[in-house]
């Protein structure tokens, strides 16, 4: 694989992971964290 | 999956650093259809940059309105539902239609020609970004005029955060449409984001490693990384404030179960790290700007990046400070009151590296340099009142005054748009290939300082008089000092138009423009003419 693949490949998988995080995130909102946090009740 | 996705076209599948200087040599289609179908990052960072500049004007007129209103005490020219809905379209325009587009315009522009790449990583990906935004200001806008003709009860009035809200405050399609166009904007910003994050770590030329990177372009990596990590629960907040208008869940109802203070929380979740998101990405080009009318390296490199990450972890924990007033613990309280006041630690850190970038510096007095200085100053000013509200005992006297509306206009635009403005000038010669009237330049400048101070420094003193914010009307004893704050806001507004001529100007014609433009000048940006070629680094420069 040449550099050129390689970071194509580094490119791909790094949009990937961010876009799995922004979606983790937006459904974790869902749990209402701060309701449930004793400190911020 | 790699090449799965490489050949459903979502990049462009060429490698950006070797084959485009084979393949992507197309030129540019005639008229509109460059404009629409470019992926261009100098055209891109062009219409983002002339969004920003247009919204920045409809925002302002937006604002003269309230201004307008404000002039003499009684109600003169608005209801108090209309000054709600202009007041709330001034901020919402401001923020997310006129900085953060215009900054991004800048890191479309420059972060490419500052890492030594073609391109950003994700050409297609950026047009679909900006292409985005028009339909969600025209989204936002809408209900406004819609009024006019009779459908609907107009804008939303609830201010930028919307977090005024219980379900009743307001019904009718104005919030609907807000709320779209958040989720608009959301993905808009998250693909800005991305882009920026993976050209920031994947595209840069041989030779240059992270403490090798221009802090503005540091500075946008940490501010995409915030989008990313704050723009999905603003997303999913105005999600469940859409169900719950809609839907038949009661995440905020409290009649039903549900938690008003939830919507508060989630959104300040967001709101706080978007004012640092909103300032990062001028602390990452004043450095520049005052390195170069200084004829001095960036002073302070290192401590400057590890104050910027500092900045952005800190700005995540301490949201609450926005909320003091809403019923939180003792404890809380006091937490988010000094977390809040640690950020002060950082940002001095960036203020001193700043002065010592100016420090025995041969130092001449450019428009950009002006702007540059006029950013520390008021921003400074911004900055030591955010050191102080957050104080428990004292934020209980100026929530929801006219002290916090001062607070955060020597921020946001002391901070934020000086910057932009420094940046500007900074660049305009690079972009345009024309230098442009240095007197006018300085003209704006001071009229601009001027006119700025005489809209907000009255409004410290009536917020210390106890004058509340969001009101249409206002007690006897604020007369003088909102009929001052508004003919200054007349006049800044009015200055601006000089800017526009500045810019026009500038951009028809004028002294030929060096390819190193300002004397100091450093940076591989720098080293290409003015305007750069429409590719620009085919072949990756070495960076010793």
């Amino acid at each position: 694989m040449n550099e050129h693949e390689k970071r194509e490949r580094r490119t791909v998988w790094l949009v990937v992971a961010l876009m799995l995080l922004v979606a983790v995130i937006y459904a974790a909102t869902f749990i209402k964290l701060p309701v449930w946090l004793p400190a911020l009740k | 999956m790699a090449r799965f996705i490489i050949r459903c076209g979502i990049f462009k599948g060429e490698d950006m650093t070797e084959a485009t200087a084979a393949v992507a040599h197309d030129h540019p289609h005639a008229g509109i259809m460059r404009w629409l179908t470019t992926t261009n990052h100098k055209d891109l960072g062009i219409l983002y940059m002339s969004f920003g500049g247009i919204m920045f004007f409809v925002g302002g007129l937006f604002i003269m309105a309230v201004r307008a209103e404000l002039l003499y005490p009684g109600l003169q020219l608005l209801s108090p539902g209309m000054y709600n809905q202009l007041f709330t379209l001034h901020a919402l325009i401001m923020v997310f239609g006129a900085i953060m587009p215009f900054a991004t315009g800048l890191n479309n522009y420059l972060i490419p020609l500052m890492i030594g790449a073609p391109d950003m990583a994700l050409p297609r990906v950026n047009n679909w970004g900006f292409w985005i935004l028009p339909f969600a200001a025209v989204l936002l806008l809408i209900p406004f005029f819609l009024q006019f003709f009779g459908t609907g009860s107009g804008a939303t009035g609830l201010g930028w955060m919307m977090h005024n809200t219980t379900l009743d405050i307001q019904s009718g399609i104005g919030i609907d449409f807000a709320i779209f166009t958040i989720l608009l904007l959301g993905v808009s910003s998250l693909t800005g984001a991305i882009n920026v994050v993976v050209t920031a770590l994947n595209m840069r030329a041989p030779g240059m490693v992270l403490m090798k990177m221009p802090l503005f372009v540091w500075a946008w990596l940490i501010t995409a990384f915030m989008l990313i990590l704050a723009m999905p629960v603003f997303s999913a907040a105005a999600t469940m404030l859409l169900t719950d208008r809609h839907f038949g869940t009661h995440f905020f109802d409290a009649a039903n179960g549900g938690d008003p203070i939830l919507l508060q929380h989630l959104i300040w979740f967001f709101g706080h790290p978007e004012v640092y998101i909103v300032l990062l990405p001028a602390w990452g080009l004043i450095p520049h700007i005052l390195a170069t009318f200084s004829r001095k390296p960036v002073y302070g490199y290192r401590a400057q990046v590890y104050a910027l990450c500092a900045i952005c972890f800190l700005s995540f924990i301490v949201w609450s400070h926005h909320m003091l007033t809403s019923g939180l613990p003792l404890a809380a309280e006091v937490y988010f009151m000094y977390a809040t006041m640690a950020i002060s630690v950082p940002t001095s850190v960036l203020v001193f590296c700043w002065l010592g970038a100016i420090w025995r510096g041969a130092m001449t007095f450019e428009t950009p340099m002006l702007f540059a200085l006029g950013f520390v100053a008021h921003f400074g000013m911004g900055a030591l009142t955010g050191l102080v509200l957050p104080d428990v005992a004292v934020n209980a006297q100026h929530h929801n005054s006219y002290v916090l509306v001062a607070h955060f206009h020597y921020t946001f635009f002391g901070g934020g748009i000086f910057g932009m403005m420094a940046a500007l000038y900074y660049w305009l010669p690079k972009f345009t290939g024309h230098m442009f009237d240095e007197k006018l330049g300085r003209l704006h400048f001071w009229l601009t300082v001027i006119s700025f101070n005489i809209t907000f420094i009255p409004q410290w003193f009536a917020g210390l008089d106890g004058m509340p914010r969001h009101v249409a009307d206002y007690a006897l004893r604020f007369s003088a000092m909102n009929f001052i704050s508004s003919v200054g806001a007349f006049l800044l507004g009015l200055t601006q138009l000089l800017l526009v001529y500045i810019v026009v100007r500038c951009v028809r014609g004028g002294p030929k423009a060096t390819g190193q433009v300002w004397e100091g000048a450093q940076g591989l940006e720098f080293t290409l003419p003015s305007p750069p070629p429409y590719h620009t680094f085919e072949t990756p420069p070495e960076v010793k």
